[in-house]
């Protein structure tokens, strides 16, 4: 489904990505996970297409996709909730909605699929004609999630889903990861949340300070000795931060 | 009597300072960029109206409004778009340059000395009307002016591309990321920019009689705080702080004591420093533009 090659990208003088590599197949939940700054972010930003990569090769499907306009990628079937959600605070639950079916032309199926998210996340259909700014941010990211879902993407993005959320809304959160990979949507997870991510993930990459350090079935990774080197950075030893 | 006079007057003079804050307001809210060049927006539309004279009415309106929202869309096209990753203050750089060059253009093909231009004078003549004598020109700026703000209001609120602008403005890489198309809001908000730009020529042009090239300077700079006053950002804030500034002036006119009046520009702006410092963010902040500043 994805596949990414050498991918390098700098702000200004700062290396955030130095050379990645890495795969997704089609219908696999992977995670990345890693410290704070470790290029997370930037990795899905530049998959999404909001940051341009210095060099390297991002291919979907066969198809090569690195710098293309975000706008495109979302009809190609790439979609990102980024970190902090960004929901449309000033605009309603369902204008929100509305706008994550943007590239369809199938407007029909676009209200049956508002639907199935609504049925979802119930707690979005309370709140359907209220402006988004006045939900919980529990409800944000599962109405930033929805609003993802709608555009029918076969690769999703999400950037830290579980940040800053209590623990039975994170549940929510990833049963719904779980029922969209058996919709057939691939899952590409950012997360801090080591366990979340290990439990949920097939597979995981670690990425610390700009580089793959490790990466396996997620099955295999956690608690071992290497991963708490890769973790944490081999310099450093296994010690905490 | 007088202050219903003077009442209506604020009105149909903000009305045309709201109509110049909104086209500014609108590209801002969009591209953070302040257009200082939507004053030779409403320049040339001027001089559209004077090259088409003696045309039908209706061709010389339809005729402007397409000149302008060319001009608009070229703008955005040649000195904008490629500037779109660079900071505000680059893009306010160059929509002076813009403005200059057309100022220039305008003044190497038509010379610097205002010209007359007869256009819908018949607006001059006053109704009578339980004592007061009311300028037709106002009661049809009025009017055109509330029509026009809520079409945009409506156009905003029900048509897929004005949710999509809305959601520009609010946060633009988002909206981008679920599939706005950046090139097709921002093209949109010039038409509409231009759009709003021509009514105003329109009013101008009938209430001076005549056009130059300087005719979109002051109403530009005062559209400009217009739309600080009323939040920076905020579409309808802009369209508040343009009535609010044309309340101002005309109030200031009619009750500051006469040795003061040539003076009324400086405490039309002494009031609005005054007004900044209270609310430096004016009257409905958008939220958007300070989490992004």
């Amino acid at each position: 489904m994805l596949k990414i090659e050498d991918l390098q990208v700098k702000y200004g003088n700062i290396t955030a990505l130095r050379g990645i590599s890495l795969e997704v197949a089609e219908g696999e939940i992977v995670a990345v996970i890693g410290p704070n700054g470790a290029g997370k972010s930037t990795l899905l930003l530049s998959i999404a297409g909001v940051v341009k990569p210095k060099s390297g090769r991002i291919v979907l499907q066969g198809k090569a996709i690195t710098g293309m306009q975000p706008e495109v990628l979302v009809s190609s079937g790439v979609s990102l909730v980024p970190e902090g959600r960004h929901i449309f605070g000033s605009l309603s639950v369902a204008e929100n909605l509305a706008l994550g079916a943007t590239p369809r032309r199938d407007r029909h199926a676009v209200a049956g699929d508002i639907e199935h998210v609504l049925t979802m996340f119930p707690v979005l259909k309370d709140r359907y004609h209220q402006r988004a700014n006045k939900l919980s941010g529990g409800e944000q990211q599962m109405l930033a999630i929805g609003r993802a879902m709608l555009a029918r993407p076969k690769l999703l993005l999400l950037d830290e889903p579980s940040l800053g959320l209590a623990p039975l809304v994170v549940n929510q959160v990833y049963q719904a990861v779980l029922e969209l990979r058996k919709s057939g949507v691939t899952v590409l997870i950012v997360e801090q949340n080591v366990n979340r991510a290990l439990a949920a993930a097939d597979r995981t990459y670690v990425l610390n300070t700009g580089a793959i350090a490790m990466s396996g079935k997620s099955s295999e990774l956690g608690g071992s000795a290497a991963f708490d080197a890769a973790y944490f950075g081999v310099a450093s030893g296994a010690g905490k931060p | 009597m007088i202050f219903l006079q003077n009442a209506i007057d604020a009105i149909s003079l903000g009305a045309i300072y709201a109509l110049a804050a909104l086209g500014i307001g609108l590209i801002f809210s969009i591209m953070r960029l302040i257009n200082f060049a939507h004053g030779e927006l409403i320049m040339v539309g001027g001089f559209s109206l004077f090259t088409l004279s003696g045309q039908p009415l209706l061709v010389m309106m339809l005729g402007a409004i397409m000149v302008v929202t060319l001009l608009a869309l070229g703008m955005e096209r040649v000195a904008f778009r490629p500037l779109r990753k660079a900071s505000p203050s680059t893009l306010l750089i160059s929509s002076f340059a813009v403005s200059y060059f057309v100022q220039h253009i305008v003044l190497l093909v038509f010379g610097s000395r205002a010209i007359g231009v007869s256009f819908l004078s018949e607006l001059g003549t006053a109704i009578e009307f339980g004592g007061l004598r009311i300028p037709l020109l106002q009661i049809v700026t009025i009017i055109v002016t509330l029509l026009l703000m809520g079409g945009l209001v409506a156009f905003f609120k029900f048509s897929r591309i004005g949710l999509q602008m809305r959601a520009a403005a609010e946060d633009f890489t988002m909206a981008r990321l679920v599939g706005v198309r950046a090139n097709r809001v921002i093209a949109f908000a010039f038409a509409i920019s231009g759009v709003l730009a021509t009514m105003v020529s329109i009013y101008l042009v009938a209430q001076t009689g005549s056009v130059s090239y300087k005719m979109g300077v002051s109403i530009v700079l005062i559209a400009f705080v217009a739309s600080v006053i009323g939040g920076m950002g905020s579409v309808a804030g802009a369209a508040l702080g343009g009535f609010l500034v044309g309340v101002v002036s005309v109030s200031l006119q009619a009750y500051l004591p006469v040795e003061l009046r040539p003076y009324r520009d400086a405490f039309v702006f002494l009031i609005f420093i005054l007004f900044l410092l209270w609310r430096p963010d004016g009257l409905l902040a958008s939220k958007a533009n300070r989490e992004r500043v």
